[in-house]
């Protein structure tokens, strides 16, 4: 969680979806394969302050900086893979 | 005009401070608190609590110092400049009655804020010119069926042609029947999330009939006085520019600006903990057992000592956060949280304490003392207002992994680059940039440098004590405390996932309030460092070590009393300040009490 990771070929789609399905499977202490990608966050039972903190462990994993509302305008997994992949190939 | 401010052995700069000259003003107006003669005296306020209304020529009175004008930004035609200000302004009225207090203040300045932050260049002119000109806003934000979580809100505004239609209720609001315009946190959207919600600007005046009941008034245990309200819509359609902001982002901005009020609520609250130390230690000298006065007793007189204490605690941390406002912003997410906290908690604890003291008066509704079972029934009310304390430590506790790492440890490694609050954020009378709301921020992303400030000044502290004796007990609790920050963040960085989110269980709740704990020993520690020579008690190591005794008492096993000669020198200072009239805080500035000492009212 506190090594950033330099922005590379490596952050592919694929790559950004597994490590955030990981990660939101972490807070849930779940199996990330019981997580759905294209559910809310609030959801999944991940409430506004918490979507705040994912943020957080995006900018240190990615080491891009992010608005902390990022995961309340792209509310699902699916839609944060999107905007991160365009933020990381832009 | 200064001789209010300059009794004391404090000298404030009043000539150059115009905030001062107003609190002056203010404190003035309302008068001698002990003459029953007085129309603004406590035997009318008391009069007026115990006929559930507010108190009509306070009302009058406040209407006349324009008391409206203090909520608005000095850049948008209002005297608002300065947050600390602001709340030692408050602090005056709220010593007298919370009532008036909440009910003629500060619901409209809470409702101000959303407006100033994120209201059209319109909005914000009418606002302002709505309550500079005495005029009411209020902020509907609560509805009973949902508490403090926000993000449940149901009351509903749908998109309708040329603007929206409001379907719902909201309870519990001060002044909501009988103000001119309502700050409305309303759902525009059905869907789960943190955008689903919209801040409306509606005209109550304007509303069509039929459509909106707003006549409906809650009984309360404290503030009896207010006009909580309610109001119910059915079907009522208010035009576009209502909108307030973005639609959807009325709790970003509420997430944000609470950051304001939650730093400037406890420096207000504070006034009623000086307002019920008063009454004991007045009857405390009276009242006389085994010879002599109550308040010779030691045990007596060291719950008057620690509420004094405590006291000082409070107005340190909330002097501090506010001013952190200005100078620290980006930081204010997590330690308003902690402010309004710790705060209201020390003085709820110190007015059961007082009350078990005071005795059958505690609770009597009449006769001498009675100013203290009313303020012991609003202080309840008064500090749950706003924000929990649950809400404010589950604020806390998903931001400590990343404080402990970002913040405490480079501050405990004393790296170079860590972080550390500037010397001016602990100089009370230095001037403060203006209050930027854009750079309010939702999380810290683990910046803290207040706690930051701790283990360097412990350090310096170990090395002043070698030669200054009279440090090294403050020097020791220091480094009792840098400790304790590093256990904290030990413990922060091991938390498991679901003790970073908002279903953390008790053992991370407990680490907050440990927390804020210590944010309290770096500002009393700050706060005493800066002090300088214009108050000669601020800049004496005695408050500040028996301040960091009193927190390590609280933090943990360490239950040391203080010793007796720091009570009876505590002691002397407070019963000093009873005599001259001088405010228990850490200004020491005049009261418009005369005929000192007083038992109290009879009423």
């Amino acid at each position: 969680m506190t090594e950033a990771t330099v922005p590379s070929a490596a952050t592919s789609s694929e790559a950004i979806r597994g490590w955030l399905l990981d990660r939101v499977a972490y807070y849930l202490e779940c199996p990330s394969a019981e997580v759905d990608a294209g559910v809310q966050l609030a959801e999944l039972g991940l409430d506004s302050v918490y979507a705040l903190n994912l943020c957080g462990d995006v900018e240190d994993h990615f080491g891009l900086a992010v608005e902390p509302t990022m995961a309340w305008d792209h509310p699902t997994i699916e839609a944060m893979t999107a905007y991160l992949a365009a933020e990381l190939a832009a | 005009m200064t001789d209010l401010l300059t009794t004391g052995a404090t000298r404030l700069p009043v000539e150059s401070d115009a905030a001062l000259e107003r609190i002056h003003r203010l404190e003035s107006l309302l008068g001698d608190p002990d003459d029953p003669d007085n129309p603004l005296g406590l035997r009318a306020v008391l009069d007026a609590d115990e006929r559930g209304e507010l108190l009509p020529e306070g009302e009058r009175a406040l209407a006349r110092f324009g008391l409206g004008a203090e909520f608005v930004p000095a850049a948008l035609g209002g005297r608002f400049e300065r947050a600390d200000r602001f709340a030692l302004l408050m602090r005056s009225l709220f010593r007298r009655d919370c009532s008036l207090g909440i009910g003629h203040g500060i619901t409209s300045f809470i409702a101000g804020l959303p407006v100033w932050a994120d209201g059209s260049a319109e909005q914000r002119r009418r606002v302002a010119e709505l309550l500079c000109g005495g005029g009411r806003v209020v902020a509907a934000y609560t509805e009973l069926d949902h508490g403090s979580d926000f993000a449940r809100v149901s009351l509903a505004a749908r998109p309708a042609p040329g603007g929206y239609l409001l379907d719902g209720g909201k309870q519990l609001v001060n002044n909501i029947g009988r103000a001119e315009a309502a700050v409305l946190f309303a759902r525009t959207d059905d869907r789960p999330g943190s955008r689903g919600h919209s801040h409306l600007l509606i005209d109550l005046e304007g509303l069509p009939t039929g459509r909106a009941g707003r006549s409906y008034r809650y009984a309360t245990s404290g503030v009896r006085g207010c006009l909580l309200g309610g109001i119910g819509f059915e079907d009522c359609p208010v035009p576009a520019d209502t909108l307030l902001g973005q639609e959807g982002g009325a709790m970003e901005t509420v997430l944000k600006v609470f950051q304001v009020t939650r730093c400037v609520l406890p420096g207000v609250v504070v006034g009623v903990g000086d307002t019920q130390l008063r009454t004991v230690l007045a009857f405390a000298g009276e009242r006389r057992l085994y010879g002599g006065p109550v308040s010779a007793l030691p045990l007596s007189r060291s719950v008057l000592t620690d509420a004094f204490v405590d006291l000082l605690i409070c107005d340190a941390l909330s002097m501090v956060a506010a001013r952190s406002l200005h100078l620290l912003p980006e930081e204010a997410s997590v330690r308003s949280a902690a402010v309004k906290y710790l705060v209201p908690k020390l003085l709820q604890d110190n007015s059961y304490r007082l009350g078990v003291l005071l005795g059958a008066r505690s609770y009597v509704r009449q006769g001498p003392y009675a100013g203290f079972q009313k303020a012991a029934r609003d202080l309840p009310v008064v500090a749950l207002a706003h924000a929990s304390e649950a809400v404010c430590l589950s604020n806390i506790v998903p931001q400590l992994p990343r404080l402990a790492e970002r913040a405490w440890r480079p501050a405990l490694d004393r790296a170079r680059d860590a972080p550390a609050a500037p010397e001016t954020l602990f100089r009370l009378h230095d001037p403060l940039p203006e209050l930027d709301f854009s750079r309010l921020e939702l999380t810290t992303h683990g910046a803290d440098s207040l706690t930051g400030v701790l283990p360097a000044l412990a350090d310096e502290l170990a090395r002043e004590a070698a030669h200054r004796p009279e440090v090294a007990e403050l020097a020791a609790l220091a480094a009792a405390f840098t400790d304790e920050l590093a256990d904290l963040a030990r413990r922060a960085g091991s938390l498991s996932p679901r003790d970073r989110t908002l279903v953390a269980g008790r053992p991370a709740f407990l680490l907050a309030e440990r927390y804020a704990l210590l944010l309290a020993v770096a500002a009393c520690l700050g706060v005493w460092r800066a002090a300088g020579t214009r108050d000669p008690f601020l800049a004496d190591p005695l408050w500040a070590t028996a301040a960091l005794r009193r927190l390590a008492e609280r933090l943990g096993p360490r239950r040391d009393p203080q010793p007796e000669p720091v009570v009876e020198a505590l002691f002397e200072e407070l019963d000093g300040r009873r005599r001259d009239a001088l405010t228990f805080d850490l200004f020491r500035t005049g009261l418009a009490t005369r005929a000192v000492p007083a038992k109290g009212v009879d009423r």
